[in-house]
């Protein structure tokens, strides 16, 4: 594992690649008819998952009709906000343009004791504090004015 | 499809490297061409041909169109041809076309079926790769806002298959140091020039935690291509015709979150049903195979395909590959054009490069990196973001 790195500035990363400003934005989700409901609730940061009313599984992501049984009637249920590390990579090179700036940041594997998994990023944690099996507990970090995303930090901190 | 019932009788296939002048219609062109001669058949009797898809497209003159128009029948002159299309299921095309070609030929509407794979990457330049690469296979609403990459997925993989199986990093880059050291001898490996030791592997620059630059595979344009027809026009025309002799095949997932098997390490519990079945429908056992095709595209994927094939006890290929095992002179030889690694990733070709390297094993033609008395193979491939898996058994004999 690396040491930290000063992250670089969107005005280097700019020049260097002869970008736009463009190239720069952070992909950001495009809500489908089905998984609407998900961001609206992150948008009040509230952790949602979708759930069939009929056999009771849960999809995540979500579809359009239950993966399980193909019913439609659902309701969405508000998860604990906890989670576990299954596995992480911590990213230092060769990433889209708009994500430079965070270099190096760690993507992980995550399981809801819900059920579901979730791809994320660990924040507030140390690079050499991150164990397989720790536990997390969510945060939200408010990348644009419809658009919140769940990330995770080490419990109890 | 019965064991044995078609057959590969030849193949072509161009060197792979960072080529822009040599255009992908003439990559199409040319790997066909040495199919046909390979096989010794006219393009006359050829009744179906089959097109791989090509990863990203040229506006100004896009290759699956014109593939999906009939380009590649009329470019190359085959006037018997009835049926043309392109399939694509990514990294598992090989499987997919292969399918569609021996549907083709158990219908009847044909006993000679051409298949073709071209990809040029060098057209584009390095930002619209890097673009293009640094988010396919990712999900565009759950996994990219986060700066989820492919070569994240690896290596989270890895992360997770390392501590679980106590395989280490060393174990790891030993898969890259077999590959290069089987893609020296092929004379159409990008990287087929220079020793890479577990040292320098681990030492390269990081990409993404664990896996370094050289655990990572390097786009390539590329092509190759095969003649199938039916066992009993194969038998009349070749010496030793290459049986397809039974496949097996699962699918898993889109996102890796709902992976039929969750556990990291034991991803083995996924793809050991399907290679047992490719084997039970051959007749045949591990121990049978003279050479193990794996086409991963990282390297734990390489030690999970091996962790299922029988050969060794799951989770401890990583000791085997170590010990130089499967490298060339090995016991288990495996990937001997030297894997996407150090072949080469050709897009939706390596797949097609692994099928065809096994067709040459087993024809006796695979010059310096031939496995002397290559009889049988299991090869595998697989897309998506390690979506699906499918086992395929191979020989130059139909066992008794």
């Amino acid at each position: 594992m690396s040491n930290k790195k000063e992250p670089i500035s969107i005005d280097t990363i700019k020049a260097m690649m002869n970008l736009s400003d463009e190239d720069l934005v952070k992909p950001l989700p495009l809500p489908t008819r089905w998984s609407q409901p998900f961001w609206d609730a992150a948008k009040e940061h509230k952790l949602t998952l979708k759930k069939c009313s009929k056999c009771g599984n849960i999809d995540h992501p979500p579809y359009l009709y239950c993966t399980n049984c193909m019913a439609d009637e659902h309701e969405w249920i508000e998860a604990s906000g906890k989670a576990k590390l299954v596995a992480y990579a911590i990213n230092e090179f060769g990433v889209p343009f708009p994500f430079w700036a965070d270099l190096p940041y760690v993507v992980a594997l995550i399981d809801l004791p819900e059920g579901p998994r979730m791809i994320s990023n660990i924040v507030q944690c140390d690079q050499d504090k991150l164990e397989n099996g720790m536990d997390l507990e969510v945060v939200w970090d408010d990348v644009s004015e419809d658009i919140s995303l769940p990330k995770w930090k080490p419990a109890g901190k | 499809m019965s064991r044995g019932e078609f057959a590969v009788i030849g193949s072509g296939e161009v060197p792979t490297g960072n080529l822009p002048e040599r255009t992908e219609f003439e990559i199409a062109y040319t790997v066909a061409r040495m199919a046909i001669q390979d096989a010794g058949i006219d393009k006359s009797e050829i009744g179906a041909v089959l097109c791989a898809q090509h990863i990203m497209s040229n506006p100004n003159n896009d290759y699956n169109t014109e593939m999906v128009f009939g380009r590649l029948p009329e470019a190359i002159g085959a006037k018997g041809c009835k049926i043309t299309c392109m399939t694509s299921s990514g990294g598992a095309s090989s499987f997919s076309i292969r399918k569609t070609a021996e549907g083709i030929l158990h219908s009847g509407e044909a006993d000679t079926v051409l298949v073709v794979h071209a990809q040029r990457f060098s057209q584009f330049n390095a930002n619209e790769q890097a673009k293009y690469f640094s988010i396919a296979g990712s999900d565009v609403e759950w996994e990219v806002p986060y700066g989820m990459t492919y070569n994240s997925l690896a290596a989270m993989i890895t992360q997770g298959y390392m501590t679980y199986t106590g395989t280490t990093i060393e174990q790891v880059a030993a898969v890259c140091v077999a590959c290069r050291r089987w893609a020296m001898l092929q004379p159409n490996a990008m990287f087929n020039n220079k020793e890479i030791t577990i040292d320098k592997v681990v030492n390269a620059r990081m990409v993404s935690y664990p896996l370094t630059t050289l655990m990572c595979n390097v786009l390539g344009d590329g092509g190759s291509a095969y003649i199938m027809t039916t066992a009993e026009k194969a038998k009349k025309l070749c010496d030793k015709p290459v049986y397809i002799l039974s496949d097996a095949s699962d699918y898993s997932h889109r996102t890796i979150t709902r992976a039929k098997q969750p556990d990291l390490d034991l991803l083995s519990k996924f793809l050991s049903p399907i290679a047992n079945e490719a084997y039970e429908g051959a007749g045949l056992g591990p121990e049978d195979m003279d050479i193990y095709e794996i086409y991963g595209s990282y390297p734990v994927i390489n030690l999970m395909v091996m962790d299922s094939l029988g050969f060794v006890e799951p989770g401890k290929s990583g000791a085997l590959v170590e010990a130089g095992e499967t490298s060339p002179g090995g016991k288990y030889p495996c990937s001997t054009n030297g894997e996407a690694m150090s072949f080469g990733h050709t897009g939706t070709g390596c797949g097609f490069n692994i099928f065809v390297e096994s067709v040459r094993q087993l024809q006796g033609k695979a010059g310096k990196a031939q496995v002397e008395g290559a009889k049988f193979i299991i090869e595998n491939c697989g897309g998506g973001a390690f979506m699906d898996c499918h086992f395929t058994v191979m020989g130059n004999e139909i066992p008794g």
